[in-house]
This record gives structure tokens, sequence and C-alpha cells, in this order.
């Protein structure tokens, strides 16, 4: 079992209570409109405008993202190398330094006002490497978390990260699970800053064949699962239409 | 993550909707961000200041606080001109966390309306904020 779908209309949903979060499956979203709309949904949670939390799911076109404190010199190859494969490096707010987004990985934005559900970033941060490592496992892969830093590691490999920023108590960005994505990208730089780490995915550690609609199935269900909520189903038309008449 | 009757928060203080804390000294303010803030965020590993002279209206972002994988935006409880800034939180970060009201100040303020203070919360009504979350 998927999600199930539920009777109700989104008048209804806004007076349920905070167990239930809105969803919204995507697909490829270049990292712009997806800052976008991350930024409008933080500012209609905020002013409860719309009034659960909200989980994105969606792949990003190729991209290296750099943190608030940059990242650029870990950065291996050329700006022009990169022109020629048409990959931007885009300079953002979260935490964290430089990394590398792309098709076949499974991106996973929730919108949280974690004031209103009492979550300390600590332990949100452990909820969200808590769901990665529970679906890693679904597909033998053992990973496990790294006191030192952030995400999950399998061995000496990243294989999901976490970044997320906090804007008048709403948590935005979020985490990045390495599914079935080539891994050579990550070569052109020092991930996260650090160095003598390499990367790997689910893919390759399980050795099978891993598809990322199975994956984001198996995802929302251990989210579920791990923060006690419900997802409800909604459309990026039907949040649109939330934020724009209220 | 404490209890809203655990937090540490000076009666001698105004407070913030976005958890900034602010102190009249003489002409100036004083801000930082509180115990709920500190708390909140966990270990704070970099705290991105504005430059002296830089000036902002109440409200405006003023710089960011960085805990272990989270980025958090600061924001100004009162207009006006950075006079100072904790040059210590640059190697020291933790201060913030350790005593967010003395040694963990973040910038000193020459307020363009001293009276925007006064539209800040005291302890009892942000108490009250925080209970009504």
């Amino acid at each position: 079992m998927l999600v199930e779908e539920k009777p109700r209309t989104y008048e209804r949903q806004r007076n349920a209570d905070n167990k239930d979060w809105l969803f919204l499956n995507l697909p490829m979203m270049e990292y712009r409109q997806a800052w976008d709309l991350q930024s409008r949904l933080v500012m209609a949670r905020k002013n409860n405008v719309i009034d659960s939390d909200i989980l994105l799911l969606l792949e990003h076109p190729a991209v290296f993202t750099l943190g608030r404190r940059g990242g650029r010199e870990n950065l291996i190859v050329s700006s022009e190398f990169l022109d020629k494969f048409g990959i931007p490096v885009i300079q953002i707010e979260r935490g964290g330094n430089i990394t590398y987004h792309g098709p076949g990985q499974l991106i996973a934005y929730p919108i949280v006002d974690l004031e209103v559900a009492r979550l300390n970033v600590d332990t949100y941060v452990e909820r969200l490497e808590e769901t990665m490592i529970r679906t890693a496992l679904n597909f033998d892969v053992q990973a496990h978390r790294n006191p030192l830093n952030r995400g999950i590691w399998v061995g000496n490999n990243k294989i999901g990260s976490i970044g997320i920023a906090l804007r008048k108590g709403v948590s935005f960005h979020g985490l990045a699970l390495n599914v079935n994505l080539s891994l050579e990208p990550f070569t052109w730089i020092n991930p996260c800053g650090l160095k003598n780490v390499g990367v790997t995915s689910i893919k390759k550690e399980s050795r099978q064949d891993v598809t990322m609609q199975v994956v984001r199935h198996v995802f929302i269900n251990h989210f579920q699962t791990v923060f006690e909520i419900e997802l409800v189903p909604s459309s990026l038309q039907e949040i649109t239409r939330a934020m724009t008449t209220t | 993550m404490k209890e809203i009757n655990e937090l540490n928060l000076p009666d001698d203080l105004r407070y913030a909707e976005d958890h900034e804390w602010a102190r009249s000294e003489k002409n100036n303010i004083r801000v930082g961000i509180d115990d709920y803030a500190q708390d909140q965020l966990g270990d704070i590993v970099y705290v991105d200041l504005p430059q002296k002279g830089d000036k902002f209206s109440k409200g405006e972002e003023f710089g960011t606080v960085e805990s272990v994988k989270a980025v958090s935006e600061l924001f100004i409880p009162v207009g006006g001109e950075v006079i100072e800034i904790n040059k210590n939180l640059e190697d020291i970060p933790e201060l913030v966390n350790n005593s967010p009201y003395d040694e963990g100040w973040m910038i000193l303020i020459k307020p363009d309306d001293p009276a925007e203070l006064n539209a800040l919360m005291d302890r009892d009504a942000y108490l009250e904020m925080l209970k009504g979350q």
C-alpha cells in the first residue's frame, strides 16, 4: 500500500490535526524553480495560509550547489569544463558545503514548522537520517550515521546528504538520497568539503536494478512511520491555488 | 529540547517573535538570540554577522547562525546602524549556546527610533507567545 487517497477536500484538510502533511510527488524540477516553490511554501506555512506541514519529493537536473559558507574551492574542475556539460553552480542558503544533485537522486524537501511540531533541529535531522537508513535497508543496504558528519554513509562513502535552512522557525531544504544516479560528477568535487571520502548509491551497493519509482514508494512509507504522520497527496495546482486565493 | 518553564529568559530584556532579544544600553541596543533559539538550533558552529556601519530596518535579515547542519536567518528587532559586532563569535561560535545573553551577544545597534524597543515583547508576553504555539 502506498498512501491512501483520502476523500476530503483541501478546505477540510485545513482543519485536520497536524498529523497530516500535504504531499507533492513531483517529477524533475529545476533547482531554482524548486527553491522558489519552497520559499513561497515557507511563507504560506508561517502565515498559516497552509496550516499543515508539506513534503516535496522530486529530482533535480544536474546542478552543483554551494552552502552559506561557500565551497567553490572544493570544485576541482574548471567552470569551462562544467559549461561544456551545461551544469550550473548555484549559491544557496542551506548549511554545509558544495554538493551535487542530478537525475537518479531522490530529493525530499519537507516544509515543516519546527516550532509548532516542537522539534529541535537535532531530532529533526535524526529523523531525516532514520528515514534514509530504513529506505536503504529495504534494498539490503546497511547505511549508518557518522557522528562527525551529518548524512548517512556506507563505510566511508556517503549515500545520503542533509542540509536544512530555517526561516522564522520553518525548516526547508532537506535531504538527497543517491538512488541510481551517475556518480561521476561527484569526482569533480570534494563532497561537503571533505577530502578522502567517496560517494555511493543504493543501486551500486545493492547490486540490483533499483528504480526511482520503487524507492519513492518505500521512502514515503518510512517517512510516515518515522515522523508519525500521514501524507495526504496533493498537487502543485491545488497548493498554488491555496496560496493565491487566501 | 527544553520545556518552556526551563528556559532562561531574563526579565530586563525585550523579545522578538523570531527569538532575538534586545537590551537597552544607554542610547544603544544590544542584540542576540535567546535561550529558546539556541536550544532549538543545537550546537552552533558558525555565526555570520553584518559589518560595522551596516544599516537595517526593523525586521530585516541581519545575519545567519549555523548549527550542525541547519542555517537559521536572523532578523533585526530594532532598526538602526550596527556600531559594534561580537568578533569572538568568529572563533568561538558556541558562546551563543553557552552564554546567549552575555558573551554570546551578536551586535550593538544605534537605533533610528528607540521607541521600537518598547514594541517588542517583555518576558511575560514572550512566554505567552511560546506557550501559545
